[in-house]
């Protein structure tokens, strides 16, 4: 008994903390905080998922999705830094006209479920949910190779579309990706790169303008170890390596 | 079999020039048309004359089985009766001479191969058009004269009119078009088959039928017949119709020739005769025939009066002929039709290519205001163009004579306040036809030179290879109304005809035509000679007077001269709002909504990554809320009609 | 269904296809010259004919637990959407290569797609019709984007994606809808449920989903907005194979699915039909005017196109399905061969897409232009070219079915379309040249001159297509 109301309890729990966090993901500022609430959705879609008994595909959602795809978002998102004020300049152009749809189509949609019935066929025509004898994933594993055999090589050959695709659009063997060519470095001749200048005692440095200024005073420096790359001016007077193939 | 020999021999014509023109060289390709059209012409005109006078009998020529599906059944088989006979071996003999005379009128073009596969598939389409046993292959050559036409008309690209007029041409042809394949469709459904045989068998079965159309009941052989006509309507422009015939004259003179004459606009009167068994039971739908082709009569010689383009005058004078032919469909008398088709065919294609050749003489000038005086320059073309004039007007004896008089005694003797108007408007036309012929020929001719001194010197009279087909044409028009008017119109007539064209029970129009009133009878020459006696006054005894009445009625002469402003009518209704819409729909459906963010394609190959993060929110969240309002939109439609 | 027989030779085709592209793949990837891309597309055509050898032999009958099935109807569409492939691999021979575009993936992802087609048009299970539109989709969406260094080329795949990916979605809410009610998602067991109960709203508005997901991949209107850009954008190859296979194939899905689960609810989704119909022809017929580009031009084009078909489609019977495959029979050569003309419009090395560059090609390629005209023809329905009859056959099947309104709506549009199809013509045989194009490639003009002669001598073959349509439409009726 109390075993079915904690069931009821956690179902409505879930229920409502992946719809809010659902809503979160869209309308949050800050794109991590959107790719949190992504995983935070995920989390309570897999617990929807136990308490229907689909232990298997609650695994599978947190590993694949939130270990894998959630995560790979949240790379994605750091990487690129995406601006999303500039991603949302439409928004309110575009929000009367969105808000006029969605809730149209929310009312036609409440209308339909308001009504809803099943068939009366429906119960005898539904696979069974849970096999009894038999765990989930065996369950699962012993239609998709069997059965489903055709669904499951076609999912594959999406996937190798996928593969094909990613491959296709974004591997460059030329132009931009960093190989190490040996004969033009050997090839390389000192007097096209170098530039030899004749400073005066001490003047050398402010002739270059490479000096670094001074940090403030008052606040501790650990050297320039670790700082190398952002000293532009030091490497200036060298050619890219690559730029001229 | 010869008659497949007449039909199919200018499609051989015409592929060998069309493909194999630029080996085989001008020469070749002008050659094989012309010889080819040569053959079918003898053999069009000996199955006229088997028919004619061997009595041979008439029936279906099968050449294959091509469409054979649920209920539609065709075979393709040409139609081997007095009406197609008589069509073959005037289009062939007609479409023959234009060939012939092409050769010299385009011998300095530089794309000659190319216009006798044109003029030859022409000539193929239009004697597919009157062989067809059937309403779809009927079809199939209706749209292929059209399809020639547009190449023919358009076949001076250089000109921009030239290819404005072709176009105008098909579409409205087009226009036309549209109601002829409903019409078709609807016989199919009534009928259950488009062979002409089984149509015009089971006419009797259908007589009560009807459909329910705007809350009211139509019969259907009305419906039918309305829209048949308005197809005709359409290929022979007839009055609403008619703009592109006149713009048809950008294309060589030739083609003038061919459409005005043999192909293309007798299509229509061809269609009313050929249905004859099915308009005769439409009543009402005839009656409309007999007031738009009264109506063009009148309408297309009124402006004819006042223009200036030598080929344009002929050209309204074809629309206003055109209009004698509809008229005497109307009434019932669809021998007459024909035979004034056949005469018609004969002088307006010597007018034509008389006219091509002044325009030859002239160095290409068309203007009659600057002609004058050439008929001592160049005398058969002079001579050749009186008697297409006196032809054309009805006077005694020549061709037209005896067609058009029994035409406006039809129309009298129809009895109806229709047929009484169709009289009326067919007299005052015979008029203005005189006149406008006489003003062409006294302006061109007569009187003296108003074109400068080089161009004059320069006249010469054509190479026989076009003077010849003057002459054939000139004794046509001479003799033919002649010699066949008791065939086609007199007392041979029942015999002649045969079958092939159906008068209904109480359609005795054809028998009472000779029981008129002298005066009647006398009334088409008097108003003949009355209007080349106006001409005469006008451009030679008074000089003077055509100015003063442009002047004094300059609202009339305007409203003439500018053809009824028909074209700048069709411009505002149809033309400019289907280009706004157009544009509209392009405009805002497209280039605003769709393309709401770009700025130029050009300026974002250098923005292009900035580009992508802006299409974002730009165009692509347009297209996916137009996607989510259309299945909005569908949800609520299913809703609400459920 | 359950219990019946794996039967998986119905499927041979497809699976040795899929072994085909997969070994194409591996060729292309080890044999590291410069030509692979050429050897590939020969070997993707060469699979492809197989493929249709083996569809036409292959046993007819419903296998993989009622997944998938194997009828006379899957067979035809699966033929015209080989041919239609077959013609996009050849046209990009020459087009690839000269855009340096020319990698082994291009036709190994066309062929992907055909099984993705060939899946969806055999699919008797909502699972495996969205597997197929997903592996067919997926692969045009790279395509589309296969001229990844040009803008528009990534802008079109992008767009494509995107949009795609919310069809996709409304196809899927719609499935889960009509499972929710129905409990199967097997078209077999949806038309018993069907047959024997009134079906509740909720199943028949994802219904509406399903038509509206579908609509996408047809490009009907309102669903249509991706396509001027799309086409534009994408390779022209890609765009002709977008125009021609994908369409056949979900239209077929669309036939399919409305008279086999659905074919019960024809008083419901009827409208919806008549609906989309209407909108595709008037949309596609006057947004076309004013086109420069011949690109959206044909992408306005094969809109109405899509509406003409939809009219077959909407009234239900098994003619107007006839009408809808033989329709399409005849638009994909006369659409294949405008985009061999497409290819062919190259000026000095350049690729040019302007219709007013077309200007005076009846002087400078008399036969090219010729072979055009053959085609505007077609698409305008001028008899006695493919396009007519096409026309023909679904209007009279309209009209059959009482549906009056759209066959004059039809009609009339077509009319309407025919100006802009004839102004192309005019430009290209009035108008002064403004300089002649390159020399064609070999491959171009063998598929301008295929489809120019299948349109020209369509109707004198038709009888064997018809017949072999009327049987395919049985199939699905009987």
């Amino acid at each position: 008994m109390i075993a079915n109301y904690l069931a009821t309890g956690a179902f409505y729990v879930f229920a409502a903390v992946l719809l809010a966090s659902a809503a979160m993901v869209v309308t949050s500022r800050n794109p991590v905080y959107a790719v949190l609430f992504l995983v935070l959705a995920f989390f309570n879609a897999a617990g929807l998922f136990l308490l229907a008994g689909a232990e298997f595909l609650a695994m599978l959602l947190v590993i694949v999705y939130v270990g894998a795809v959630a995560v790979l978002f949240l790379f994605v998102v750091m990487m690129l830094d995406v601006d999303f004020a500039v991603l949302r300049s439409g928004f309110q152009r575009y929000a009367p006209v969105g808000v006029l749809v969605g809730v149209v189509l929310l009312a036609e949609l409440g209308l339909v479920f308001g009504t809803w019935t099943t068939s009366g066929l429906a119960q005898s025509l539904r696979a069974s949910p849970m096999p009894d004898s038999v765990t989930n994933t065996e369950a699962l594993g012993r239609i998709l190779y069997t059965d489903y055999v055709l669904l499951f090589q076609a999912a594959g050959l999406v996937l190798l579309v996928a593969m094909i695709g990613a491959i296709v659009l974004t591997m460059r063997e030329k132009k931009s990706s960093r190989h190490q060519i040996i004969a033009k470095q050997i090839a390389r001749n000192p007097a096209d790169t170098l530039v030899l200048v004749n400073a005066g005692l001490g003047e050398g440095i402010n002739i270059l303008g490479i000096r670094r200024p001074l940090p403030p005073p008052g606040k501790v420096v650990h050297g320039d170890h670790g700082h190398g790359h952002d000293d532009h001016d030091a490497h200036a007077p060298e050619p890219h390596v690559h730029g001229d193939h | 079999m010869i008659y497949a020999v007449a039909v199919f021999a200018p499609l051989l014509g015409s592929v060998i020039a069309g493909f194999l023109g630029r080996v085989i060289g001008d020469r070749a390709s002008q050659i094989v048309t012309v010889s080819l059209m040569v053959l079918a012409a003898i053999c069009g005109d000996v199955s006229f004359a088997s028919v004619a006078w061997g009595n041979a009998h008439t029936g279906v020529v099968p050449v294959f089985d091509w469409i054979s599906v649920g209920d539609l059944h065709i075979a393709w088989a040409l139609r081997f009766d007095t009406l197609s006979v008589v069509m073959v071996a005037m289009v062939t003999t007609i479409s023959t001479l234009i060939h012939l005379y092409s050769v010299g009128y385009m011998s300095h073009d530089s794309s000659i191969p190319r216009f006798f596969s044109y003029l030859s598939f022409f000539t193929f389409a239009m004697l597919m058009l009157v062989t067809a046993n059937n309403l779809a292959q009927l079809f199939f050559g209706w749209e292929g004269v059209g399809v020639a036409s547009y190449l023919l008309i358009g076949f001076w690209y250089q000109k921009p009119s030239a290819c404005a007029a072709a176009i105008k041409a098909f579409v409205v042809n087009r226009v036309g078009d549209l109601f002829f394949a409903v019409g078709i469709a609807l016989m199919f459904f009534l009928f259950k088959s488009i062979e002409f045989d089984n149509v015009f068998g089971n006419i009797q079965a259908h007589m009560n039928a009807t459909y329910h159309i705007f809350g009211q009941d139509f019969r259907s052989y009305e419906v039918i017949g309305t829209l048949l006509f308005l197809g005709a309507m359409g290929k022979s422009a007839q009055i609403f119709l008619h703009t592109w015939l006149p713009d048809a004259m950008e294309g060589p003179t030739p083609v003038s020739a061919l459409i005005h004459a043999a192909t293309m606009v007798t299509a229509g009167v061809f269609l009313m005769s050929r249905m004859s068994p099915l308009m005769e039971f439409a009543p009402h739908a005839l009656q409309l025939v007999t007031f738009i082709g009264a109506t063009t009569a009148l309408f297309a010689a009124t402006i004819g009066c006042v223009q200036n383009d030598i080929k344009r005058i002929i050209a309204y004078s074809t629309c206003s002929q055109l209009g004698y032919m509809f008229l005497a469909a109307g009434v019932g008398a669809y021998q007459a039709s024909m035979f004034h088709l056949i005469t018609h065919a004969f002088f307006k294609a010597l007018l034509f290519l008389g006219a091509g050749s002044v325009i030859h003489a002239m160095s290409d000038e068309q203007d009659i205001r600057k002609m004058g005086g050439l008929f001592k320059k160049i005398p058969f073309t002079g001579t050749v163009m009186w008697i297409g004039s006196l032809a054309l007007a009805g006077i005694p004896f020549f061709a037209g004579y005896y067609s058009k008089d029994a035409i406006l005694e039809a129309a009298y003797a129809a009895h109806t306040g229709l047929g009484t108007y169709g009289f009326v408007c067919g007299v005052v036309a015979a008029f203005l036809t005189a006149f406008y012929s006489w003003r062409l020929l006294i302006l061109t001719f007569h009187g003296t030179p108003r074109a400068d001194k080089h161009t004059m010197d320069h006249v010469h009279e054509s190479p026989f290879v076009m003077t010849f087909p003057l002459g054939v044409l000139a004794t046509g028009a001479v003799l033919v109304g002649l010699l066949f008017h008791t065939m086609f119109i007199g007392d041979a007539r029942d015999a002649f005809w045969g079958a092939a064209i159906f008068n209904g029970p109480t359609n005795h129009i054809m028998a009472t035509l000779e029981d008129r009133s002298m005066i009647i009878g006398l009334l088409p020459t008097l108003v003949g000679v009355a209007g080349i006696f106006l001409a005469y006054v006008m451009y030679v005894l008074v000089p003077g007077m055509p100015r003063a009445l442009a002047t004094t009625f300059r609202p009339i002469y305007l409203f003439l001269l500018n053809k009824w402003y028909f074209d700048e009518l069709y411009n505002a209704i149809f033309v400019k709002p289907a280009f706004a819409i157009g544009r509209f729909l392009w405009k805002t459906g497209d280039a605003t909504i769709v393309d709401g963010v770009p700025n130029g394609l050009a300026s974002l190959t250098s923005y292009g990554s900035s580009r992508l993060v802006k299409l974002q929110t730009g165009s692509l969240a347009t297209y996916a809320f137009t996607m989510l309002i259309g299945l909005v939109a569908l949800i609520s439609i299913f809703l609400w009609v459920r | 269904m359950v219990g019946q027989l794996m039967n998986w030779q119905i499927a041979l085709p497809e699976i040795v296809l899929a072994g085909c592209g997969l070994l194409v793949l591996m060729v292309g990837v080890l044999i590291k010259k410069q030509n692979s891309a050429q050897l590939c597309s020969m070997l993707v055509l060469a699979s492809f004919l197989v493929a249709a050898l083996l569809s036409l032999s292959a046993p007819q009958d419903v296998g993989y637990n009622g997944l998938f099935t194997l009828d006379r109807f899957a067979v035809f569409v699966k033929i015209l959407v080989l041919i239609a492939a077959s013609l996009a691999v050849v046209l990009s021979l020459d087009y690839n290569t000269h855009h340096g575009i020319a990698r082994f993936e291009f036709p190994v992802l066309i062929l992907l797609s055909t099984v993705g087609m060939m899946v969806m048009v055999s699919a008797t299970n909502m699972m495996s019709l969205y597997l197929g539109v997903e592996l067919s989709s997926l692969a045009i969406y790279v395509l589309a984007a296969f001229a990844r260094n040009d803008v528009r080329s990534s802008e079109a795949g992008l767009k494509y994606f995107v949009l795609g990916a919310l069809a996709s979605g409304l196809l899927l809410y719609g499935m889960s809808l009509v499972y929710g009610f129905a409990g199967s998602l097997d078209f077999a067991s949806l038309r018993a449920v069907f047959t024997t109960e009134t079906a509740q709203l909720g199943a028949v508005v994802g219904v509406v989903f399903i038509v509206a997901g579908l609509a996408f991949k047809i490009s009907a209107a309102p669903f249509h907005m991706w396509t001027p850009d799309v086409y534009e954008g994408a390779p022209v190859p890609v765009t002709g194979f977008m125009a021609t296979a994908p369409k056949v194939a979900a239209l077929a899905v669309f036939v399919r699915i409305l008279s086999m689960p659905f074919g019960h609810l024809l008083p419901q989704w009827q409208q919806l039909i008549v609906l989309l119909s209407i909108v595709s022809m008037v949309w596609g017929s006057l947004a076309a005017i004013g086109q420069w580009n011949i690109k959206r031009l044909m992408a306005y084009s094969s809109i109405g196109h899509m509406g003409y078909a939809l009219v077959g489609v909407a009234t239900g019977t098994e003619a107007g399905v006839r009408g809808v495959l033989v329709y399409l029979a005849s638009y994909i050569f006369a659409s294949a061969g405008v985009f061999a003309c497409i290819i062919a419009m190259r000026k000095k090395g350049h690729a040019v897409e302007r219709i007013a560059d077309l200007k005076g090609l009846g002087k400078t390629d008399p036969m090219l232009a010729f072979l055009l005209m053959f085609f505007m023809f077609s698409l305008a329905g001028v008899p006695p070219f493919a396009g007519f009859i096409g026309k023909l056959y679904v209007f009279l099947a309209a009209v059959q079915a009482g549906m009056w309104t759209l066959a004059i709506i039809g009609v009339l549009t077509s009319v309407i379309s025919t100006f802009y199809y004839l102004w192309v013509l005019k430009q290209v045989y009035f108008d002064q040249s403004e300089g002649a194009f390159d020399g064609r490639a070999p491959s171009v003009s063998f598929v301008a001159g295929l489809g120019g002669l299948v349109t020209l001598s369509f109707f004198v073959f038709a009888s064997p297509v018809v017949n072999a349509a009327e049987a395919a439409a049985r199939a699905l009726f009987g």
